[in-house]
């Protein structure tokens, strides 16, 4: 009878793998290629776009810019992630009113709604910098600053993507069990002493899986960006998605742009499996791997 | 997306019975049909009209159109893509994309043989790229009398290597425009004198429009209690920034006695990009983001439009939009603005001395960049119906209505469209403000110095190249001078990529427009 | 020391809510606004600091200047339900394989495979764009509903995957083998016995597949042509050179509506515990 596992698993797999692995195999192969827009085709360039890719400059700052980005955007998600479950926990009025109200920025589009952004951050007709002014902290030049731009985004994506966070870790929260909480009461500790004892080890696994997939997402940050800022001023917020976005749909380079992708999978595969071993070794207790 | 594909039958009937009486009743010679529910003055008759376009039957038959995004060229055409419907029965299919996506998503079904549009809109630049793929526009519809009064110049961005490949429905080009209010105001006048000591006139030069915009940037000339500022530029990479900055450049760098190629040294292919014409016009670029409104030095088409067009900046250059925005009846400036060339320069890089020139009277060039365009594909099945589209799209009554509304981004292009009254009669403008706009425009169409796109293969590359580089001076990054040298480079690898030969050979025919 | 504690509480819970807000409030105002009253700078209130009008909302349902979106919202519809569901089925079945059967192909374990469903969102969209548009192509299925539904069945099945693999995980493995002395066979005993347990990971999975799939933009954009709409698509055709910020307001209101109803629905779910056990 364990014949009948296939049926559970061989379906989606297959279907995965048929819609999937075309699209690998032929960007392996582009990649050797120099198909661009006045030679299109599949020619044999040998590994011509890796050795430009090597020393292309552009490339590498964009996926440092990334790696900075998308851990600054999945900590800060996390950490107002977590306090904001914690806060709507328990013993707070209306707070089917609010969780609710958290998670529907993660509804929206994103696209859509960087459009929207734009058009707040926009530092003479937008209503952002009027409030600030209002504040005394004064009009920025919020699109048109290296440093503030990449603020923008990293406002926008926490905008968007808090949410996610909030609902698995609220999620979590809510699944606990009782008894550690009491077992910690009788033993007199404060809250602080029981977040840290009792409630955040509980919710190592759960944020782990968060962390990973919001990483997953976050790398490939793109539409913000292409929206907002362009990548700008200078190059000062073009993250590896949109490069390649440049390289491949604006310059029309095929070739260069499929070997400026693969190595930029592998990297972030490699990547990825090491942060998720590292933080199942450093946030789940107990999990040896 | 404007999918509008149903057609009442009994409509299509009624109309095809009403285009065969108008036929009969033509010919008699005694009425013709009345088109002006389409908002149209008057059907000027030929194989465009909308009488001739009535008495075709395309039912059953599809059209597959991309354009722009809405408004701008993509209303139109959701527009007359309705109407076209309705005189022929035929089903037309418009797809609206947004200019920064709009080159890949034509490029993409050539490249891989699909095909996937019939009638394309897009900037006439890209020519270089598209043109083994586009359909040449047929001998009937080139003689049709909306054609013919095409001007010369606009006549000449529509073809390639001899051949009409592109069917022209808008003209476009970079000017000045300035609040004419300000100009005249004895209080403003009286300023600009103390702060510099010579007399306010319209900027001759871009020095001197740097100047003009940093005396009356961050101060408040039109009395609203909002701070006004200098000038509004698109500055935003990847948002035709490229534009702008050639505007600047063009007349430091494109000597009116040198020939042979203002990108590129066409006998040698030498990119000109760092030679000091386009250095010195970097720099000024760059000194001028102190003039900007907030915000300024990531401007992109569109916000320079509302900063010009609202009222927020002294002066501004780039396309008509920002111009017609301003006119619109409901502005709060309208009639309170003017139209000039572009400044100049008077001193111009001479590369075959390799010194500067000095010119008393500053060296003017025309910048005749970007235009909306259109074309029919190759490869496609319809083309007897796309043509008739665009010819229809373009004829005599449709331009004319188009011209009204500014949103839509039709801009003149035809010697008929260079006259003040039409704009004065049909759009209520001042006799002033429609002088200056049409001479302006009509100064640019027969200028003896004029600069063209860079219309060959991959130029899409060499303008996002420039474009980054020229963001790197603003940001700071580099120097004028360290950021052309980059791009200089950048282009020499990408010429040697595509071959020499190959882009000579396209480029060849940007310089034949520029030095006849 | 309790009072000023909830006081930081019901601030901090305030202060996100203004955050959170903040955008909707501005879309809002915005949508009701025309060119005069954008370039004019920034304003909130309509008739005190500008004159509203409904040009922005007329865009969206074939009124002068817009698009007409009614049809894109129904292919959006269709296209993301229709995925959603078979990338749910696929997916809970793949994961149910994965967690109570092992499979062994070579080196390849369960765990790998399991990887190579989640990896699968580390690909940029970018980068699949022209193979997809090559596959769609040979296929015929270039700007079609089947063809998007495809493609998006293959991008939402590995979040089906991930949220039901730690789902099944946790249902105790006594209940299949009791199942099975009952004399079920593993699939009746998946569909009689274990899917009732899950049916709270299901609307968990369900709403992530909703999400991503209705908020795509990409591969909606790249790979049609003029005949198969969706609705993020037509949105961003209002985006031209100069953007018409009220209509574009209006349509991202729009379009935020269906999906907002969902946070109610699964805010029903966490106050019922009914997600408990949904992370682990």
């Amino acid at each position: 009878m364990y014949r009948q596992k296939y049926i559970f698993l061989l379906p989606g797999l297959l279907v995965l793998i048929a819609v999937i692995l075309f699209p690998l195999i032929f960007t392996i192969r582009v990649s050797f290629s120099s198909w661009d827009v006045y030679n299109p085709g599949l020619n044999d360039a040998g590994g011509a776009m890796y050795a430009r890719m090597w020393e292309d400059a552009r490339y590498w700052q964009a996926l440092w810019r990334l790696s900075l980005l998308s851990v600054a955007t999945v900590l800060i998600q996390y950490l107002l992630g977590f306090a904001l479950a914690l806060l709507v926990w328990r013993d707070i009025a209306a707070r089917r009113f609010f969780r609710v109200l958290f998670l529907v920025p993660m509804m929206t589009t994103p696209v859509v709604m960087s459009v929207i952004w734009r058009t707040i951050f926009h530092e003479s007709l937008g209503p952002l910098n009027p409030i600030l002014e209002g504040l005394g902290i004064g009009a920025q030049p919020w699109l048109s600053h290296p440093g503030f731009a990449f603020v923008a985004v990293i406002i926008v994506e926490v905008w968007q993507w808090t949410p996610f966070m909030f609902l698995l870790l609220l999620a979590g929260l809510l699944s606990l069990p009782s008894e550690p909480f009491l077992a910690a009461k009788i033993d007199g500790a404060g809250p602080i002493r029981t977040f840290l004892s009792v409630t955040f080890p509980m919710m190592g696994a759960i944020s782990v899986g968060a962390i990973l997939i919001r990483a997953i997402e976050a790398s490939k940050i793109m539409e913000t960006v292409y929206v907002l800022t362009s990548g700008g001023p200078g190059t000062s917020t073009e993250t590896v998605s949109y490069y390649i976005y440049i390289r491949g749909m604006r310059d029309f380079q095929i070739g260069y742009s499929a070997a400026l992708s693969l190595t930029y999978l592998i990297i972030m595969a490699v990547a990825l499996t090491l942060i998720a071993k590292a933080l199942m070794r450093l946030m789940v207790r107990g999990a040896g791997a | 997306m404007t999918t509008t594909r149903t057609r009442l039958r009994r409509g299509a009937l009624a109309s095809t019975t009403l285009a065969g009486t108008a036929l009969i009743l033509g010919a008699s010679g005694t009425m013709a049909q009345d088109y002006s529910r389409y908002g149209i003055q008057a059907d000027t008759p030929g194989i465009c009209s909308f009488e001739a376009i009535d008495a075709k039957d395309y039912s059953g038959r599809t059209l597959n159109v991309i354009t722009h995004a809405i408004p701008v060229i993509g209303e139109p055409t959701a527009l007359h893509a309705q109407q076209f419907q309705e005189l022929t029965g035929a089903t037309v299919n418009v797809v609206h994309v947004p200019f920064g996506d709009l080159f890949q998503r034509i490029m993409i079904p050539f490249q891989t043989q699909q095909s996937a549009y019939d009638v394309l809109f897009y900037g006439s630049l890209w020519l270089g790229d598209f043109n083994p793929y586009l359909a040449e526009v047929p001998e009937a519809y080139q003689q049709v009398s909306g054609m013919q009064a095409v001007t010369e110049t606009y006549r000449g961005v529509a073809s390639w290597g001899g051949k009409m490949l592109q069917y022209t429905m808008d003209g476009d080009r970079h000017y000045l425009k300035y609040r004419a209010d300000v100009f005249a105001n004895p209080e403003a006048q009286a300023l600009f004198k103390e702060k510099t000591g010579r007399d306010l006139t319209v900027p001759a030069t871009w020095e001197e429009y740097n100047e003009v915009a940093a005396v009356f940037t961050n101060t408040d000339w039109d009395n609203d209690g909002a701070p006004n500022f200098g000038t509004a530029e698109v500055t935003k990479r990847d948002d035709l920034m490229f534009s702008a900055f050639i505007s600047r450049v063009a007349p430091y760098a494109k000597h009116p006695d040198v020939k042979g190629g203002f990108f590129f040294d066409l006998e040698t292919m030498t990119p000109q990009v760092n030679t000091p014409g386009w250095v010195r016009g970097l720099e000024l670029f760059v000194a001028a983001q102190a003039s900007m409104p907030p915000g300024g030095t990531s401007f992109g088409l569109g916000d320079e439009i509302f900063s010009f067009g609202g009222g927020q900046t002294l002066m501004s250059y780039s396309w008509d939009d920002a111009f017609i925005q301003a006119m619109q009846e409901d502005s709060p400036i309208r009639n309170k603005v003017a139209a000039a060339m572009l400044p100049g320069a008077a001193e111009v890089w001479n590369r075959d001395t390799g010194q500067w020139d000095k010119f008393d009277e500053p060296n003017r060039v025309a910048y005749v960049t970007w235009g909306w365009t259109s074309a029919v594909a190759k490869d496609s099945q319809n083309q007897d119906m796309a043509f008739d589209f665009l010819c229809f799209f373009a004829n005599e009554g449709n331009t004319e209505s188009d011209l009204q509304i500014g949103r839509f981004g039709i801009n003149p292009y035809r010697d008929s469209h260079f006259d003040p009254a039409f704009y004065e009669s049909a759009l209520g403008w001042d006799k002033a403000v429609a002088e200056t706009y049409t001479a302006t425009l009509k100064g640019i169409d027969t200028a003896p110095n004029q600069v063209f796109d860079l219309r060959v293969p991959g130029v899409g590359e060499f303008m996002s190249s420039l474009a980054a580089g020229v963001a790197r001076a603003q940001s700071g990054e580099q120097s004028p001078q360290q950021a052309l040298d980059g791009v200089a480079a950048e282009w020499t690898a990408i010429v040697e990529r595509i071959g020499p030969d190959r882009v000579r050979e396209a480029y060849a025919n940007v310089v034949a427009l520029e030095d006849r | 020391m309790r009072t000023l504690y909830l006081a930081l509480k019901y601030l901090a819970v305030t202060l996100w809510s203004a955050f959170v807000i903040f955008p909707f409030l501005w879309m809002l105002s915005t949508s009701f606004k025309t060119q005069n009253a954008v370039t004019g700078g920034a304003t909130w209130l309509p008739w005190l600091q500008f004159e509203p009008s409904l040009a922005g909302w007329r865009a969206l349902f074939g009124g002068a200047g817009g698009v007409n979106i009614v049809k894109p919202y129904l292919n959006s519809v269709v296209v993301t339900g229709t995925a959603s569901a078979i990338a749910l089925v696929l997916g809970t079945l793949a994961a149910y394989g994965l967690s109570r059967f092992s499979f062994r192909a070579g080196p390849i374990r369960n765990g790998d495979i399991t990887f190579f469903f989640i990896s699968q969102r580390i690909m940029p969209p970018i980068v699949l764009a022209i193979p997809f548009f090559l596959m769609l192509r040979w296929l015929g299925l270039l700007d079609s509903l089947p063809g998007l539904i495809l493609v998006y069945v293959a991008a939402l099945m590995p979040i089906a995957v991930w949220v039901m693999v730690d789902f099944f995980n946790t249902i105790p493995r006594a209940l299949d083998e009791m199942a099975w002395m009952d004399g079920c066979t593993p699939v009746t005993t998946f569909i009689r016995v274990i899917l009732p347990n899950v049916l709270p990971g299901l609307v968990v999975a369900g709403m992530f597949c909703l999400i991503f799939g209705w908020n795509d933009f990409f591969f909606a954009f790249t790979l049609t042509f003029t005949k198969t709409q969706l609705l993020p698509v037509s949105i961003v055709a209002l985006n031209s050179s100069v953007t018409p910020w009220w209509s574009l307001s209006a349509a991202a209101i729009v379009s935020v509506a269906p999906l907002a109803v969902l946070a109610f629905v699964v805010e029903r779910f966490l106050a019922s515990g009914g997600l408990k056990g949904a992370v682990r």
